[in-house]
Formats: structure tokens, sequence, C-alpha cells
């Protein structure tokens, strides 16, 4: 089959006639795009959150990756969550060809997939990644679309720093003016015939992207040698909170004297860049040689301020050391600062789960699941004003910082009735503290804890809450209870472990400030 | 489920939307002693707390008791400037104050300022608790009509259920599919040509259903307010849990045949604080066994064995059968009125509490608060408020003390964060009150405020001679009267 022209592909298409997107064909005097980029199809199925041991039904999102070598394609990570089969569409061939998952970072939000049938990549040539982000000027973002190539002619906008949409490391990202219509599914966008950066999301007209600097890291790093490499991931400022030192009033009363300038550190969690080596009311002045100013900004050399956490993604990666300057007890100092990774699933209560499929257990007909974003979803987009009153403060007071000994909140999420639980066929939605007498912060924590009865009761204590405090269940009649119901309700396993471990941390921060008390273990 | 409820007030606003279907019914002699009730009332504004709101008017219904008295509902005459009454048949408006308001029970009692002016009016008399499925009336002045009305329907249900009026009292309720609506509140509810109830709130939710306030809540405020003054519906201060499953009361060491509920948290310095602790099982209330879901039978009802402790007044005491340990006890506990549940419920008849200081508005948290900051409530208020006391009953702040927010001038200008803040320590000094704040900052010396915010580590600082200096302009600027009202 022989490709179509463009104009001929314009009529067909009447709803890709936007007013500033054109087609290219492969005559034009445009930049070639075509052998760049490949349409996406992922076929998807998620699992019921509520349910968490029944899969809804299968859903297929389509997008664009875009060849970054020879045998490998560049997409987000968010693109390919949930996988069940992935595809790839190229011009001039009308089926969809199976693709591979060759690497994913959902911190950054990047993957790269590969193509096994032979000689996929022959007419495809890798896009060549920029130095850097263009800031003025005319780019293009491009992408396959109903078996079009789209070309929008977009404008850069802004360059801001912010936690990276759908993943956990701060840094840089470009705000682009777009003419598409439902954009933000990893189009790539190019200037002057190289790729400088791919969406993440749109909202209205505005696309977000992540610049060539990441791509360009995440691309030549062991990442393209799979999931066995040596990835060391992306540094990242998560987890750190600070806040601006623009008060003359502040900065007087700590005496650092000039200008306020730096940012001031409030909280260093457990796990975070600079834990056990900033403090709560030190003042970062400079971080690997860069000014910090009072808002938190640097001078980055090309996109001017910024605010300093991009200086940890930019040229450093986990585990290198960069030194400091920080203002502390009325003196400066030189310190080094250890740069750690910020994986989602270093939050006690992930915002993106690691594991496709949601843990649980079903103990006694109750069913008890880890507490993290997509089960916070089922209450829907203003999960924050329907969701359970504990569940939303667990969230904002809880949520960024695991100590050692609570990694992770467990909830019972529901009950399966049955005459073994009678009486608490209501319970629903509260934070477990301990089963017989065994703190709970996994499943796995929650599945051993049954195995150890006291006095033949099982005793699963809640953190307090203004209902009940505590379930008591028979002992000696729990395991024909629970496969009864397991069979009445027709729930396939009773366990269902993290697939994916808990991330190092490291050792605990000797300043850290104890978040732990504002809900006492 | 959690069920809405509405208060049945008739507001300027709501004229036109009331649904009326009561029908004209030959006229008894009581009808003469259901009034009509316009109240100009001002509220505060906790978002602006200086500044009371515009002065507004509602109406609801009364009627005339014994004593020369009107007995209404407290939310017909919150916050009132000035009450004015108007008689059966009779267009003059007769000014009246408010004798006695009994918030937690929705209950009040209202006399004319001029004397005798009910002398010709029949007292009306109360009646018990109706049967199920028995028919009642409603009297009032439904949607601000001029003329009484009556409305007929059947007593549905009773049970406890919440009193909208504060949002967290709850008391026995009897539901009728009586119409009642917007301006009936207040009004009686007649059986037997005696009393039965006062009207007071209708559902959200279900259609056509009301509710109204039976003799029994009526009697105990009437006794409260005996001695001029009510004192408010006494708690037993416990947090219990139900106790179905016979693994739990086995758990509890109890007895084949034996039930009640579990104690599973006494609030510190509460009625029980002393007498009940954790783990404690409830048998009985004055004398009532108590079922594993936590009913006692009462006159052929199941009701909550917590309607025996609504009729305690604040003082009397009540004996509690108790199993601890698996051993039987009986303890006896005067009951108590708890004021830290003052913070959960709707304020009326008081303006805000605040205290200004260089700008940065300090206010008492409390359910006014949550309400005036909508849904741009941060999760860390619900905590302090609501959460904190239960999870960490013994560290929770008396009173805590909420940075508002700002009114900006140079010198809190550079304050990075100055909304929403609950406030940890001011000036090294933790804070659990109001007059704690004030005491901190007007008793510092050194060359700065320091305000130590709770939960995310936020730090302010003012230059305090500069605070001082712009104290007086900054209200002078924003109109503020007074720096601070406690």
């Amino acid at each position: 089959m022989k490709p179509i022209g463009a104009i001929e592909r314009a009529i067909q298409c009447a709803a890709c006639l936007m007013a500033s997107a054109f087609f290219v064909s492969g005559a034009a005097a445009q930049p070639n795009y075509k052998d760049k980029i490949v349409a996406l199809r992922v076929t998807q199925q998620i699992f019921d959150e509520a349910r968490p041991w029944t899969k809804k039904s299968p859903e297929v999102r389509e997008g664009t990756a875009v060849v970054v070598s020879k045998g490998l394609l560049l997409t987000q990570a968010n693109m390919i969550q949930n996988a069940t089969f992935i595809q790839v569409e190229k011009l001039g061939r009308a089926d969809w060809i199976p693709a591979r998952l060759v690497h994913q970072d959902t911190a950054i939000n990047l993957a790269l997939l590969a193509v096994d049938e032979q000689g996929f990549f022959d007419d495809l040539g890798p896009a060549v990644i920029a130095a850097n982000v263009a800031t003025d000027g005319v780019v293009h973002s491009v992408r396959w679309k109903d078996r079009q190539l789209e070309v929008s002619n977009s404008r850069p906008g802004r360059i801001e720093v912010l936690e990276s949409p759908y993943g956990s490391v701060h840094h840089a990202i470009l705000r682009l003016s777009t003419d598409f219509s439902d954009g933000g599914w990893a189009e790539p966008v190019f200037a002057q015939d190289q790729l400088i950066g791919v969406t993440v999301m749109q909202d209205g007209q505005t696309a977000t992207i992540i610049p060539a600097e990441i791509l360009k890291a995440y691309v030549e790093s062991p990442a393209r040698d799979g999931e066995a490499g040596d990835y060391r991931g992306f540094a990242s400022i998560g987890g750190l909170r600070w806040q601006t030192n623009t008060d003359p009033a502040l900065a007087a009363y700590l005496g650092l004297e000039g200008e306020p300038r730096g940012a001031f550190i409030r909280q260093v969690p457990w796990g975070s860049t600079g834990c056990s080596s900033l403090r709560p009311r030190d003042i970062l002045l400079e971080l690997d040689g860069h000014e910090i100013d009072a808002i938190g900004n640097y001078n980055h050399p090309l996109y001017g301020q910024l605010r300093f956490d991009h200086i940890v993604v930019d040229g450093h990666l986990p585990g290198d050391v960069v030194p400091a300057r920080v203002f502390r007890d009325r003196e400066i100092l030189e310190i080094e600062i250890e740069l750690r990774a910020s994986p989602p699933a270093a939050r006690l209560i992930p915002w993106r789960r690691a594991d496709s499929n949601p843990p649980y257990l079903v103990a006694g007909g109750l069913v008890f699941r880890e507490l993290d974003g997509r089960y916070l979803n089922t209450w829907g987009a203003d999960w924050r004003t329907k969701a359970p009153n504990q569940l939303r403060y667990f969230y904002d007071l809880l949520g960024t910082a695991q100590t050692p000994d609570r990694r992770r909140i467990v909830v019972v999420s529901h009950v399966l009735p049955a005459a073994y639980n009678i009486g608490y066929h209501g319970v629903a939605d509260l934070p477990v503290k301990s089963i017989n007498g065994y703190p709970i912060d996994s499943i796995a924590g929650a599945a051993q804890a049954f195995e150890r009865p006291t006095d033949d009761l099982h005793r699963v204590v809640f953190y307090p809450n203004s209902t009940i405090r505590q379930i008591v269940l028979d002992g000696a009649t729990f395991e024909a209870a629970t496969q009864a119901i397991l069979s009445a309700y027709e729930v396939p396993d009773r366990l269902r472990l993290p697939e994916v471990e808990l991330p190092d941390l490291g050792a605990q921060c000797q300043y850290d400030v104890g978040l732990q008390s504002v809900v006492s273990h | 489920m959690k069920r809405g409820f509405r208060i049945i007030l008739w507001a300027a606003a709501a004229l036109m939307l009331a649904a009326c279907q009561e029908s004209q019914i030959e006229k008894t002699l009581f009808e003469r002693s259901v009034v009509r009730i316009v109240n100009h009332s001002q509220r505060g504004d906790w978002h602006a707390p200086w500044a009371p709101r515009a002065p507004t008017y509602s109406g609801g219904s009364g009627f005339v008791i014994e004593g020369g008295r009107v007995m209404t509902n407290a939310h017909v005459v919150s916050d009132a400037r000035m009450i004015l009454l108007y008689l059966d048949n009779d267009p003059t408006p007769h000014e009246a104050r408010v004798k006695a308001i009994g918030h937690d029970c929705d209950l009040a009692l209202i006399e004319p300022v001029e004397p005798g002016l009910l002398d010709g009016f029949p007292a009306m008399a109360f009646g018990g608790l109706p049967e199920l499925g028995s028919t009642v009336e409603t009297y009032g002045y439904p949607a601000g009509g001029q003329r009484i009305s009556s409305t007929r329907g059947v007593v549905s249900r009773i049970e406890k259920a919440v009193y909208a009026h504060t949002g967290a009292d709850s008391h026995l309720t009897v539901q009728t599919d009586a119409a009642i609506n917007p301006g009936n509140s207040g009004g009686p509810v007649i059986q037997d040509g005696r009393v039965a109830g006062v009207a007071f709130q209708a559902s959200t939710e279900l259609e056509n259903v009301g509710y109204f306030i039976p003799t029994e809540v009526i009697d105990h405020f009437l006794d409260d307010v005996a001695d001029g003054t009510y004192h408010g519906y006494p708690d037993l201060g416990v947090q219990v849990a139900n106790l179905e499953n016979p693994a739990a009361r086995r758990d509890s060491k109890m007895r084949p045949g034996q039930s009640g509920v579990r104690v599973e948290f006494v609030y510190p310095r509460s009625s029980a604080d002393g007498f009940l602790g954790e783990g404690d099982v409830l048998l009985a209330v004055d004398g009532y066994p108590i079922a594993n879901d936590g009913t006692i039978a009462l006159d052929d009802l199941r009701v909550s064995y917590e309607q025996l402790l609504d009729r305690r007044q604040a003082g009397e005491s009540v004996p509690l059968e108790i199993l601890r340990g698996g051993e039987h006890h009986q303890v006896s506990v005067t009951m108590q009125v708890y004021p830290p549940f003052d913070a959960y419920r709707r304020q009326y008849d008081q303006l805000p509490r605040y205290y200004i200081y260089a700008g940065l508005v300090f206010v008492p948290l409390n359910t006014e608060v949550v309400v005036a900051l909508g849904e741009g409530l941060p999760e860390h208020i619900l905590y302090e408020l609501y959460f904190r006391p239960i999870e960490e009953p013994l560290a929770a702040r008396r009173e805590s003390i909420v940075l508002l927010r700002r009114l900006d001038h140079a010198v809190n200008g550079y304050m990075s964060w100055y909304r929403d803040l609950v406030v940890d320590r001011v000036n090294g000094r933790s804070i659990e009150s109001l007059d704690e704040l004030i005491a901190a900052i007007e008793s510092n010396a050194a060359s700065h405020h320091v305000f130590e915010f709770a939960y995310y580590g936020r730090l302010g600082v003012l230059d305090r001679q500069a605070a001082d200096d712009a104290n007086e302009e900054i209200l002078e600027i924003y109109g503020v009267p007074e720096d601070r009202s406690l």
C-alpha cells in the first residue's frame, strides 16, 4: 500500500483540519519528521481499586513515540502503565506492529520501547536530541493521529521547575502553546530538526514538555540496555520542604546579614536529598556553586531564573555528592550533600503506585489494602472533598514522610459481609495501626500478623477515629470462614503481595523532623 | 448513611421556593395561641471577624405556653437584634425578647416586652410521645404567610437524630409526613389537643419528610431553664462500639446472656473520665440493659442507650453497670456539660472572637471557621479540629488558634505564609488559647516576634518595634474598630 498524499488525507479526515496544524507529505519542504516518529497504541487494563482482585474492562490509549536510536523508541512512562499489549504504527504500514517495553522510569515519566520485527527500523532514523530547549521562535509538535502525520506550529512559553507531571522528580519543564487538541500524549517537539522535548500533559492549548537535557540523559543512560542495566535514575529535591526567605525580619531574626537570600529549610524527611546534611532552619545559600536567591531561584546560564530544584537534575545523578553553603546557627558553613532519587514509592502514601496490581489481603472478610493515590481516586477527581476525612489528612500530613517503622499505610477498605464478621459490616476506609499486637505497615506484615492470633482471637486495631477502634474475630474458625467468604464473593486469591520492593532510603536522617509525631504510632 | 437535614426557617429569599401543601381547617381554640415570629438578626463574619454581616430577617412560628411565654425554635430567634410577634388576627407587631435559648436542643422561650400581652391567649398544654402510625397536626405560618395553616400527617419514625441547628447535637426526634415547610419552625405539633412536639427541620434527601422535637426534649429544656439559666445537655464523654460479634464479646470477657457496648475512648476531663476506661463494657444505664447494638427497650421502642443519658440535667448522676476484666461493677457518674464540644457546634448569639496584631488575624478554631474556609479548607485544619483530640487527647490544645489571614502592610508583607495556619508557639511559648497568644505577643520585649506554626514547620517573624508602630495604622486602614474581641 502506498502512502496517500497530503491533500487526499485532508479531505478524508475533516476532523483533522485544525486552523494551524498542517499535514506533511514526503515532498514538502518541511523538516522530515515522518521517519522519526511512530504512533503508539497501548491496550491497558487496570484493576478495580475498590475490589483489587478484579480487573476492569480493557481500554486502548493512543499516543506517540519518537525514534531515538536504531531499535529504540522513547515515550512517556505514563503511556504504558498497566499495558497488556503495546503496538506501534509507522507511515507506509497499515498494520499495527507489536512493541515491547525495554525500560521505564516512572519517577521521570519516560520509557523506552523496542520493536522486534525484522527490518522495522530500516526506513526510520533516530531524532537528534538537542543540547537544550529553544526558548523562542516557532517549534513543531508532531504526532500520528488517525494515520495522519500532524504538525503543529508551537510557541515556547515559560520555563519553570515543578514536579514532573505523573512523575516525582522536580525539574525544569517548558510550557508550549500548541494547536493540537487532546495533546499531551508524548508528542515529540522539534526545533530546527532536533528533538527539544516530549509532551507529558496538555491543559487547553498549553502543553508541558520534558526538556531535551532530561531526554538526553535518560536515552544515553544504561536504561537503553533494559531493566538489568546499571541505571541510577534521576536525583531530585522531592521530599525536602522549604520556604522562601524574602522576609527581612526572618533573616534578621536568624542573624543573616545583608539582603535576605537562600532557601529556608523546614523539613528534611528520611530518604530525601539533604537527609543527614541539611537541618531544619538552615538557609541554603549555594548549591553546586549556584547562588540561591530569596525566592529559591538560581541563575541558569541559558534559561535565566530557575528554582534551585533543577540544579540536582542538571548533570548529576543520585549518589553524587555536591558542595553547598548553608547559614546555620549564625555561621556560614561549607557542607556536602548527597543527592538522592525520589521515586514515587518513597512516599508513605504514593500517588503513583510502582505496582500495576494493587496489593491486598482478604482476612475474615476484611479487605486490607495499601493506601495510595489510585485508591483515593476511586472517589473521583474531587476526592479531596469526597474521600473520608481521615484518609485525606493522612495523605496531606503524612503522605511524603516514611519512617523506618512506617513505610506504608494499610487500610481496611471494606468488609465482605458474613456471619463470621457480623457487627463489622459497615466498617470501611479505616487505617490499621496493628494486628494481633504487631504494628502494620505493609500487606505482607498484615498477612503475617494473622498467623499469630492471641488467645484464639484476631485483633485489628485502627488509628483512632470516631467510629470503631478495633475489630476482634474468632481465631478457631478464621481460616474456614476466610475460605468460605472468598468462595462466596468469588475472590480468586486471598493475598497479593507487592511486586516491586520498597526503595532503599538509606540511613535515617540525623536531623529528621519527626513528622511521625503528627499521628503517633 | 449520613442523612441531611435542613432547618425550616423561611428567609426573605425563600418565599418563592416554598411549596405550600397546608390546608385550612376549622379554627380551634388553641389556634389563637399559635403566633408568627419575625426575627431581624445579625451574624458575625468568621472570615472578617471584626465586622458583623448586614442584618437580615426571617420568620417562623411559636406558641403560647404557661407563664405568658412563647415557645419556639432556637434557630427562629438566634442572633436576634429585634424580634416581632404577630398574634392571631392582629396586624400589630409586638416586640419580644429572648427569655431562654438552648441551641443544642434548638428550643427557645421568648416573651413580649409588653406585660400581659398574652393574658387572653390560652396556654397550650404538653402531651407525651405519640405512637408510631398515629396522626399529628402541625400549625404555623409557613412561607411567611400571615394566616395560620395546618397540615396533617402520620408519625413514621422515632429515633435519635442530628439537630441541624448546631450540626453537632443528637437528640430524640419524631419523623412525620405532615408537610413541614420553611416558616413552620417553632410551631406546635398537636395530637389529641395537646402539644406533641415542636416542628423544626425537614429532610434534604427524602420527600415530604419533616421532624419535630418531642416533649421529652422540651421537658428537659424547660426543667433546665427553670432556674433562669440554660446550662445545656450534659455529656457522658465516651465513644462506644457495638459488640454484636461473638468474638468481641469473648474478648471483653462477657458471659453468655450478657450484652452491652464497648467503651472505645474516654474524653479527658469529661463526665466519664475517672469512672470509665477503654475496654469497659457498658451493660446497663439507669437499670435498663443495653443490647449489643447499643439500644435499650424504652416504652415499646428500641432507642439508643444515650436516650437515658439525655434525660439527665447537668449535675445529676446516672447509675451505670459495667464489666471490667470480666468483673461486674456499678458506678455512678455525675453528668456534666463538656465545653470542648462547643468547637464542633455552629455558633449563635455571639460574635467571633479574634485578635489582630500587625495585620495578622488570629481566631480560635471552630466549626464556624471551617465553614468560612469552605472548600479551601486545608487538611491540617481538619486534623487539628476533629482528629487530634481523639488521636492525641493529652497533647491536643485546649483551644487551637489559627492565623486566619493577613491585612497586608509593609510590616507583614514579606511573610511567606500567612493563611490558615495553626499556631504552635509564639515567642517560645506554647499557645492553647487566644489569651495565651495575646500574652505571648504583648509581653514580648525581644527584637522580634517569632511565630511557629504546627504541622509543616513554617516560621513567621515580625520586627517587634515595627509591628508595634504599624499596629494602629493597619487597624485604621482596614476599618477595624477593635484589635480584639474576646
